[in-house]
């Protein structure tokens, strides 16, 4: 899977592009919430609102360049591991706190079943989920149903092909063709996701990139009553013995 | 004035709409463009601000479907956008003459005080 990143050169300038695109947003948001604070006498705007647009922007940014390491295949950042899904889902659901918060979706996290570690870049599978549940969170407020609060799981369950890890909701978010036209036409089009997202929907090729790289890929999955993008994962062999 | 907001964003839509508020105008936001149609309905907008990115149906679409209802062929539209004006200068004349759009505005370029400056150009007139 790693080789065909590399026989691809041009991924790597669609996906620049693409967050290029990505962090008009945020750098935007920024840009008038600071204008607005400028304005208003009694400072309703808060600061606190302008730094997590501010983190969410520079996450993205880091999960890209990481994204295009591992691509790259850094053999000193490249080190898989025996990971464990709960606590990477815990940290990820962690740091999209914030910007779940602003954006008013309840962000809750889903470790119940029982599954051993996986083998991951753990740094860049938090980095995947982190990018993806960004990417979902900003589109939830208009793919969701406007009367109630939208909604966002941090899952992890066990399958027949290993262990499926990602961000579930109630909403569909993508089709299998969706998610397969998306990435043919990433770099080329202004919204290739158009049917979850108005923006370029960078977080989404980033984590798939960085999946590509630890040897998975960003699937549409289905879990229960829930629609999800999520990784399948190998277990460690070795410790699923002990 | 009543505008009619219609931004994916949430973020962004709270900072327009708080902008547009506290200068007086009544504001309905929406993130859709099926809930602009019914945001529309309910409202009986004076002017609408429409981002041409929207999730599943563009911006274009939604113009074409406002304009087929004859109460709202004279609405003005205000296009605020993530597009550079310039990929839509050979649509331009269609834009105008046949969507009613009247001002096209970069966002990216446009700051709030640019962007309340265009809208109470609007409201003066319809007053």
């Amino acid at each position: 899977m790693r080789a065909s990143v590399l026989t691809q050169p041009v991924l790597s300038q669609q996906l620049l592009l693409s967050v290029a695109e990505e962090l008009k947003v945020p750098l935007l948001q920024i840009a008038r919430q600071a204008e607005l604070a400028g304005l208003q006498a009694n400072g309703a705007v808060s600061l606190q609102q302008i730094q997590t647009t501010a983190d969410m922007a520079l996450r993205l940014i880091d999960s890209y360049v990481l994204g295009a390491r591992l691509a790259l295949e850094d053999q000193y950042l490249f080190e898989m591991e025996p990971v464990s899904v709960s606590s990477v889902l815990y940290d990820a659901g962690q740091q999209l706190e914030a910007m779940a918060k602003l954006y008013g979706v309840e962000l809750e996290l889903n470790v119940s079943g029982k599954y051993g570690p996986v083998m991951a870049h753990r740094s860049g599978l938090q980095a995947a989920l982190v990018s993806l549940g960004h990417a979902l969170i900003e589109a939830m407020p208009a793919i969701g149903d406007a009367k109630h609060r939208p909604r966002l799981s941090l899952s992890a369950y066990r399958s027949r092909y290993g262990i499926v890890t990602g961000v579930y909701s109630e909403v569909e978010q993508l089709t299998t063709e969706a998610l397969r036209q998306g990435k043919k036409i990433n770099g080329q089009a202004r919204q290739p996701l158009a049917t979850l997202t108005h923006t370029a929907g960078a977080g989404i090729f980033v984590a798939d990139t960085i999946l590509q790289a630890m040897n998975s890929e960003l699937t549409v999955s289905r879990h229960h009553k829930l629609y999800g993008l999520a990784a399948i994962l190998k277990p460690n062999p070795q410790l699923q013995l002990i | 004035m009543r505008i009619l907001l219609i931004e994916p964003d949430k973020l962004l839509a709270q900072t327009y709409d708080q902008t547009l508020r506290q200068a007086g105008h009544t504001l309905s936001t929406v993130a859709t463009a099926q809930r602009a149609i019914f945001a529309a309905d309910e409202q009986k907008p004076d002017l609408v601000l429409l981002e041409l990115q929207l999730v599943s149906h563009s911006g274009i679409e939604f113009l074409y479907e406002f304009r087929s209802y004859p109460d709202w062929q004279s609405i003005p539209v205000i296009i605020l956008s993530h597009v550079p004006p310039g990929e839509f200068a050979d649509s331009w004349d269609l834009l105008k003459q046949e969507l009613g759009v009247v001002a096209y505005r970069y966002k990216p370029r446009t700051s709030l005080q640019a962007l309340l400056r265009v809208v109470n150009e609007f409201a003066t007139i319809a007053s």
